[in-house]
């Protein structure tokens, strides 16, 4: 049952594939950022907060991990997305086998939690001893008689994103086409790859709702399991500003002739760009035209909303140093609030992402690859106001004295749909306005 | 003192506190100047210790990785991942050291890092810190045993005026900071191994550096061995004070399971005063002691009646039940991470290796938690006053300037415990 790994890292919809023949994630040691398979998969179904996430390997794994993502559920029961559940395999473990250790810590979350269903998490050490967690998942699905999935992306197998991918090969392994939904609509979809972090899928579902439109299932922001067990009856897959589960909706297309298509939420014009997309692709005239409407109002609606904004930063220049697809959707998000964005960083980006980062950016943007060594002249060239980046980059903000935006920090609200810009345009109106930058980097009396 | 339950009796942990041996090695390379630590396992291992610390201090965090893959898993025994690691880390930047560990994963494998390690030509140290045992305190010992064993040098020479303190895991930045200059005020030199308090202690530099910056020198390691007295601090450490004195059996060791609270300070000083003949510490000292004495008078009240759980690593736990006790809470329930022999010893009603799974089924014997940032949580569900301490704390800001040590910061901890207990009790909701 497991899925092939060889064939996830050679995904022909991957836009890395034409230009490189190695596969997208093989890491060079000593020179590697960013996270696991395990991590990945993690990312893509934790947000199940109706069901146990089990991890069979040592502590580190989950012990480092719990508890760390804000994935937003409006489940009624115990959110089970931030607790933390692990075999936590010692040395006898490791000696003696940690299946028969695996199989009572499945018993024991099923017994005392009462979960929709169990995910079962392999890592590097439990796939190295070769625990048969397949074997141990179908004996506990048949004594229980909920879904125990067995999540096949121990760490050492590649990167986040080939971690999401496994994810997304267990649930259509799994859960997908288990059940039949009590009813459909011509407008059922399924979210692929909105993980509802601080709630950004609720920022555009309630005008998916005015529309018409049935979030049928979601993989996984505030998701259920009965839900996504049901998603073969969608009538449209929505990836949502992810690259990682192509692979799902593509076998998705190929199993049960579901459509796909891509779009973000972030920043006005995608946001629009989204929804007209979704009813497009739904192909009836009425909801295209109601969409068109609904388009037009809360564009109307955020504009007003806007306006003393756009006043604010007009004139204002900002670099921005992130990586993959937020090389060009924060930098839409920043177009719509009326700042100018003078370079992005696309050093991580895939081909389709750099394309894109040129046609918001137009011809005289500069597309930074070595963002870390150009940003510096590039904010002198310019006379940029802002830098959004890492936390690294903060000393470069303060030696030029421009205002800073840590784009990697954990956020704590929203800058999703077309609320969620008002929030960016709130934060980063501070970050400018802040004398914090200045005094901090105040010259000490003692310092010539 | 009441039970220690030391055996888990299930099959499984559910919201864990206990931590990895590798993510204490990470912290203690990270006490040494200049040095890069260099975990060997899977690009994960290393990722999420790296965002689990960058959270904690707020601080970007120095650390690489060899990248074991699932195909270099099977087919190298470390000397290929290993060397070209180092290779690709000392291209860009020049470590004073690189501080090599292993992780569940490579230890399965069954690499022999030390063979490998004989092989790099360049300074390097090197511990084997397996994640399926032990946890934070063993893995920050075990590397600061290794850095003894393999950098100082051995000699016979004695520097009376020299003292090196070796620090436990729990104790944040500001803290050994506080013991440093405690020790110093006797007119010591005093060198701390690790040392976060000049390299994690969250202060703005120059520049963002790649490496650690700031700790203890690997020259200042070295040298080590000519110190008159070692001072161990938690169980923990002992083994590296030996480690210490094989390098000089000369040097005159002495030991504190923690050093919180009155009684606990009071020793420290009482060693000092012994050591250098002097009568009385310095005027700031005295009137710290004092001001303890008034925090433990102003506090019982509020304290003696609150039931307490406090979780974490057992160092932790020896100091902080102590110094609660001191005040007159009644601290119920201890939890602690892992196994240690200090917990025979706790002053706690009872005592348990566990989780906050635990904790949540006790939840009726306690009405304030003092724990890591996990508990957080737990303590809104059930309307319980919280407390936070330990690794990893994501919630608070300024975790690397919470000192809870000696005569100084046991009075603010007790304010702190006793601030949470009435605000807990002023809350709508609490009984």
């Amino acid at each position: 049952m497991k899925p092939k790994i060889r064939e996830l890292l050679n995904e022909s919809a991957c836009t890395h594939s034409p230009a490189k023949k190695a596969a997208c994630n093989a890491p060079t040691p000593g020179a590697t950022t960013g996270g696991c398979a395990f991590e990945g998969a993690q990312i893509s179904l934790f947000p199940y907060a109706d069901a146990a996430h089990l991890v069979h390997g040592p502590l580190t794994c989950l012990g480092a991990s719990w508890e760390t993502r804000a994935t937003r559920t409006s489940w009624r029961g115990r959110d089970l997305t931030q607790m933390g559940f692990t075999t936590a395999i010692t040395n006898n473990d490791v000696v003696f086998g940690g299946e028969e250790k695996l199989a009572k810590a499945i018993d024991y979350v099923v017994a005392r939690y009462a979960p929709q269903a169990v995910f079962v998490y392999a890592t590097c050490v439990t796939a190295m001893i070769g625990d048969d967690l397949d074997a141990i998942c179908r004996r506990a699905e048949f004594a229980h008689g909920l879904p125990v999935v067995p999540v096949h992306a121990p760490g050492f197998v590649g990167s986040k994103n080939l971690g999401s991918r496994l994810a997304g090969e267990a649930v259509l392994r799994h859960l997908i086409g288990t059940l039949e939904p009590t009813e459909t609509t011509p407008f059922d979809i399924n979210l692929i790859g909105e993980y509802n972090v601080t709630g950004d899928m609720w920022q555009y579902t309630p005008l998916l709702e005015e529309l018409g439109i049935r979030v049928l299932s979601t993989l996984s922001g505030d998701g259920r399991v009965a839900q996504i067990r049901t998603a073969h009856r969608a009538r449209l897959n929505v990836l949502v500003c992810a690259k990682s589960l192509v692979s799902l909706t593509r076998k998705l297309e190929e199993r049960y002739g579901i459509p796909s298509i891509s779009v973000s939420f972030y920043g006005k014009r995608d946001t629009s760009f989204g929804l007209l997309a979704i009813a497009e692709a739904l192909g009836d005239a009425a909801l295209i035209e109601r969409t068109r409407a609904l388009v037009a109002r809360e564009e109307a609606a955020l504009e007003a909303r806007l306006a003393p904004y756009r006043e604010f930063f007009r004139g204002k220049k900002a670099v921005l140093n992130t990586g993959g697809n937020k090389s060009w959707s924060i930098a839409a998000a920043l177009q719509d609030l009326g700042l100018e964005v003078v370079a992005t960083a696309v050093g991580k980006s895939t081909a389709d992402d750099r394309a894109k980062a040129r046609e918001y950016l137009g011809p005289n943007g500069v597309l930074m690859t070595r963002p870390g060594q150009e940003q510096a002249k590039i904010i002198d060239e310019t006379g940029a106001h802002l830098l959004l980046a890492g936390g690294r980059s903060l000393y470069t903000a303060l030696k030029k004295g421009i205002a800073f935006a840590d784009v990697n920090q954990e956020k704590k609200k929203s800058y999703g749909g077309y609320q969620g810009l008002l929030n960016l345009a709130e934060d980063l109106k501070n970050a400018l306005e802040t004398p914090v930058f200045r005094n901090a980097a105040r010259r000490a009396p003692w310092e010539p | 003192m009441g039970a220690v339950s030391r055996k888990p009796v299930k099959p499984l942990q559910v919201n864990p506190i206990r931590l990895s041996q590798p993510l204490g090695a990470t912290l203690a390379f990270l006490g040494v100047d200049r040095c890069m630590p260099l975990m060997h396992g899977a690009q994960g291992c290393t990722s999420f210790a790296k965002v689990y610390f960058t959270r904690h201090f707020c601080e970007p965090i120095a650390i690489q990785t060899t990248a074991v893959t699932d195909i270099t898993a099977v087919l190298d025994g470390g000397d290929h991942n290993i060397v070209a690691a180092v290779r690709n880390v000392t291209e860009k930047v020049a470590p004073a050291l690189i501080g090599l560990y292993t992780t569940g994963l490579t230890e399965t494998k069954g690499d022999d890092i030390r063979g490998v390690a004989s092989q790099v030509e360049y300074p390097l140290v090197w511990v084997n810190t397996p994640d399926f045992e032990g946890g934070l305190e063993s893995g920050w010992a075990l590397a600061a045993r290794m850095l003894i064993e393999q950098l100082t040098a051995p000699t016979q020479a004695v520097d009376d005026n020299k003292v090196v303190l070796l620090p436990h895991v729990s104790l944040q930045p500001i803290e050994v900071e506080k013991l440093k200059d405690f020790i110093a005020a006797y007119g010591f030199e005093v060198l701390a191994l690790p040392d976060l308090s000049t390299s994690l202690d969250g202060h703005l530099g120059e520049k963002q550096s790649t490496l650690s910056s700031g700790g203890i020198s690997v020259e200042e390691i070295r040298a080590l061995a000519d110190a008159g007295l070692v001072i161990s601090v938690g169980a923990s450490m002992l083994p590296c004070a030996r480690a210490l004195q094989a390098k000089n059996p000369a040097i005159r060791h002495h030991h504190f399971p923690h050093l919180l609270g009155l009684a606990a300070t009071d020793a420290l000083a009482a060693l000092l005063l012994a050591a250098t003949g002097r009568e009385r510490p310095v005027a700031d000292i005295v009137r710290w002691r004092q001001r303890l004495q008034d925090a433990l008078l102003d506090c019982h009240f509020a304290l003696g009646q609150t039931r307490i759980l406090v979780a974490g690593e057992p160092d932790f736990l020896a100091g902080a039940c102590t110094l609660l006790t001191e005040a007159g809470a009644k601290v119920e329930i201890a939890i602690a991470t892992v196994d240690s022999p200090q917990l025979d010893g706790l002053p706690a009603g009872r005592v348990l290796v566990g989780d906050l799974e635990d904790a949540e089924d006790l939840r009726d014997g306690f009405d304030l938690i003092v724990g890591n940032g996990h508990v957080e949580a737990l303590a809104h569900r059930h309307h319980k006053g919280v407390v936070p301490r330990g690794f990893p704390d994501w919630e608070t800001l300024g975790n690397q300037l919470k000192n809870d040590v000696l005569y100084e910061g046991g009075a603010y901890f007790l304010f702190e415990v006793a601030n949470a207990a009435e605000q807990m009790r002023r809350e709508p909701g609490h009984p």
